[in-house]
């Protein structure tokens, strides 16, 4: 029997892997995360071959000729901004009729300068069909910039005066319990938990469920099932399809973090950056692993992370289970989608208050709910990062997930018996509890 | 040898079989038959184990059935028991190990039974790629790769043409003679009648018809008589004994209600002109399966 579970095992992840759909899915997969973690490389790539600069003649009516003063600070403002916002300024010396008709022509913008007896200059933008949103905000802040340095200079007051008039009042933030993180500090700590752990765990959870489904039902819909049956006991037919899967779904999350490290790798030769602290900073993730250190996050995770995964593997056994029974007590992959709706709505319960456990700070509700069975896996991680809840509560949702796998396992497994040769929907729940009651 | 002995089979208060004893000798080819809802399928999930609370025994070699004697046995669904995204070839390794082979010695196996059955182009390709007369090759060589001393067959000839018809009737007649015990279930009472020895029909679970072939013909009492040449039919059917007379082509077949009437039949067609053929037969199969069956059901 044990040769027979091996070999059950074994076709039913060959299954799985050996499909050209299997390298497909994790050829987009590697090459969404290669785009993903290089985005900033991809935009710049893509945006260099753009001709976006835009040309902006400048009438200058004005009786201090303010059009270079406006110039340099436009492209001071505009480099900034990576060149986005990149114009071709020239002060135009033809009349305003000649420069309206370039404009309707050539797709130009016209800036007329004129003095204002009030607000020191004004100002009309003309164009053909509307001027980039973003320009036409440095158009404004640079002839903003420029009146300032006219009103300065006609009220006498210099830069640094008006420094101290414009600097924010500073307020420093002091927690008297060092132990509570900042709103803030949560926000970002869930910031990076969420994409990493959280929403992976999620969609391989679905995946898994879907799955072991589809398998099941694949051998019920045809008599092959009693071929299979004849020859092993349901119980290793339930073994081998709990392993396979499992493993799989493993596979699968190694594959992930294996695209992962690739796309670092490409963000290494492509930025020329060739160490991890340096690579952290210029994904902008300096911040994110300050935070990290100074809430004291970094110092546990040696305890975090093996909890962590004890308690997601688990909850992936607690769902495989729970899947292969609701797969067992169907007669087909259509049936199994309606009955398997109550679990992807548990799962997606534990997703939504993981997205949202920054907002629960201090619920016993939350805290009580992180113990709970196929949520804990999705919650816990991201209450214990935020710091709400202790190692002891993660240990306490492991021993309850355990006892749950047990009793599951037990009882289940005596659903599976009597469903699995099961062709009919007649009578169903009562043939189900009534081999839940038989030994 | 496999022995069912009184074997009775309830799901919840309805009696699927009925107190069932027979018998299928090394060698020998027992026939099930019945009406669909009749137990047929109850019995063979009994035989394959995988229905274990029943009342009775059956044993298989003088063991009980479980999974060290699961693996002697080989079973062709009526319905498709294929997994039809796998090839040929892993679905026949698939259920060769699971039916105890070493999975390096299916593939010999296989070749040797794709070029009998002619589709040995096929083994690579996916089952639902093939047509269902060469799903039911693949069906039929998935159960007796392994070699099964008891081979159940349940509608074998479904979806087959005439000639892999008989190329499968060759290959169970050789089973057969290399001792393999074989339980045929199907509808068609001449496929039965071809190979069956012996045979229970089944009735709501209880067997109505039980025994040998050749005596099940012979304790029929009504029997058929063929004749041709030019009869007065309508004379003939006021002969005493006479049940009902068909034309078949040149012939007519004359039903008797007992073998004592023969003589009053040849009498009264004696004077007719060009009587060519006079022929007394048994009444068939599917004369006394319909009978037996159709009495049962209106009790």
């Amino acid at each position: 029997m044990k040769n027979k579970l091996k070999f059950l095992t074994k076709i039913s992840l060959n299954k799985k892997i050996k499909t050209k759909w299997f390298a497909i899915a994790n050829i987009i997969i590697l090459v969404a995360i290669v785009c993903l973690v290089n985005a900033d490389s991809l935009v710049k790539f893509f945006g260099g071959d753009f001709d976006n600069t835009t040309d902006i003649l400048v009438i200058d009516n004005t009786e201090e000729q303010i059009y270079d003063e406006f110039k340099s600070t436009y492209e001071q403002a505009s480099s900034y901004l990576e060149d986005t916002t990149k114009a071709n300024i020239t002060l135009y010396e033809d009349s305003e009729e000649k420069a309206k008709e370039e404009v309707k022509e050539e797709n130009k913008v016209l800036l007329i300068l004129e003095d204002d007896n009030t607000n020191f200059i004004k100002a009309s933008l003309i164009s053909n069909s509307g001027v980039d949103v973003l320009i036409s905000q440095i158009i404004t802040s640079s002839l903003n910039s420029v009146k300032s340095n006219i009103a300065l200079n006609y009220y006498n007051i210099t830069p640094d005066k008006l420094a101290v008039i414009d600097k924010s009042v500073t307020i420093e933030k002091i927690k008297l319990d060092d132990s509570q993180s900042n709103d803030e500090t949560m926000e970002l700590l869930m910031g990076v938990a969420f994409p990493i752990i959280i929403l992976p765990f999620f969609m391989l959870t679905l995946f898994l469920v879907q799955m072991i489904g589809a398998e099941i039902n694949e051998e019920k819909t045809t008599r092959g099932m009693e071929i299979i049956i004849s020859n092993v006991s349901p119980k290793v037919h339930f073994f081998s399809k709990l392993l396979a899967s499992n493993i799989f779904v493993i596979l699968q999350g190694i594959i992930l973090i294996v695209d992962v490290v690739i796309a670092l790798i490409i963000r290494m030769a492509t930025t020329g950056v060739n160490n991890i602290s340096s690579m952290v900073e210029t994904a902008g993730l300096g911040d994110v692993i300050t935070t990290l250190n100074s809430s004291g996050i970094l110092n546990n995770l040696i305890y975090i992370i093996p909890l962590t995964l004890i308690l997601m593997l688990l909850t992936l056994v607690a769902y495989s289970l729970v899947a292969g029974i609701l797969a067992s007590m169907t007669t087909n992959i259509e049936d199994y989608q309606q009955v398997q709706t109550p679990i992807v709505i548990i799962s997606l319960i534990g997703y939504y208050l993981a997205m949202m456990a920054v907002m629960f700070d201090g619920s016993l509700f939350i805290r009580i709910l992180s113990y709970v069975p196929f949520i804990s896996a999705l919650l816990s991680p991201a209450l214990l990062i935020l710091g709400q809840i202790s190692i002891i509560d993660v240990i306490i949702s492991t021993i309850i997930l355990i006892i749950s796998i047990i009793l599951l396992f037990k009882y289940g497994l005596r659903i599976y018996k009597v469903g699995i040769l099961n062709y009919s929907s007649t009578g169903l729940w009562k043939k189900m509890f009534k081999a839940v009651r038989n030994q | 040898m496999l022995k069912v002995e009184h074997v009775t089979k309830y799901y919840g208060d309805l009696c699927a079989v009925n107190d069932l004893s027979f018998d299928v000798a090394d060698g020998e080819i027992f026939g099930l038959l019945g009406l669909n809802g009749a137990g047929k399928t109850t019995t063979f999930r009994m035989i394959m184990g995988l229905i274990d609370d029943y009342t009775g025994s059956i044993l298989l070699d003088g063991k009980k059935i479980d999974y060290s004697v699961t693996d002697q046995i080989g079973f062709l669904t009526e319905e498709r028991s294929l997994l039809t995204k796998m090839t040929v070839l892993d679905q026949i390794k698939y259920y060769g190990v699971l039916k105890g082979m070493p999975e390096d010695s299916i593939e010999k196996k296989l070749d040797y039974w794709l070029e009998r059955f002619d589709i040995k182009d096929y083994k690579n390709k996916k089952i639902k790629e093939l047509s269902k007369g060469n799903q039911q090759k693949i069906q039929f060589i998935s159960s007796i790769i392994h070699e099964p001393k008891l081979l159940i067959l349940d509608e074998p000839f479904s979806g087959l043409d005439p000639i892999n018809v008989e190329l499968f009737k060759q290959t169970i007649l050789e089973l057969k003679n290399k001792g393999t015990s074989i339980i045929f279930s199907s509808h068609r009472m001449e496929h039965v009648e071809m190979f069956c020895e012996k045979l229970v029909v089944l009735v709501k679970g209880k067997s109505v018809i039980n025994g040998y072939l050749k005596d099940i013909k012979e304790e029929y009492r009504k029997k058929n008589i063929i004749i041709c040449g030019d009869i007065d039919t309508k004379k003939l059917k006021n002969v005493k004994g006479v049940i009902d007379i068909t034309k078949n082509g040149d012939n007519y077949l004359v039903k008797i209600e007992d073998k004592k009437y023969v003589n009053n039949v040849f009498k009264a067609i004696s004077k007719c002109d060009n009587i060519t053929k006079f022929s007394v037969e048994d009444a068939s199969l599917n004369e006394i399966f319909i009978e037996k069956v159709g009495e049962t059901y209106e009790k």
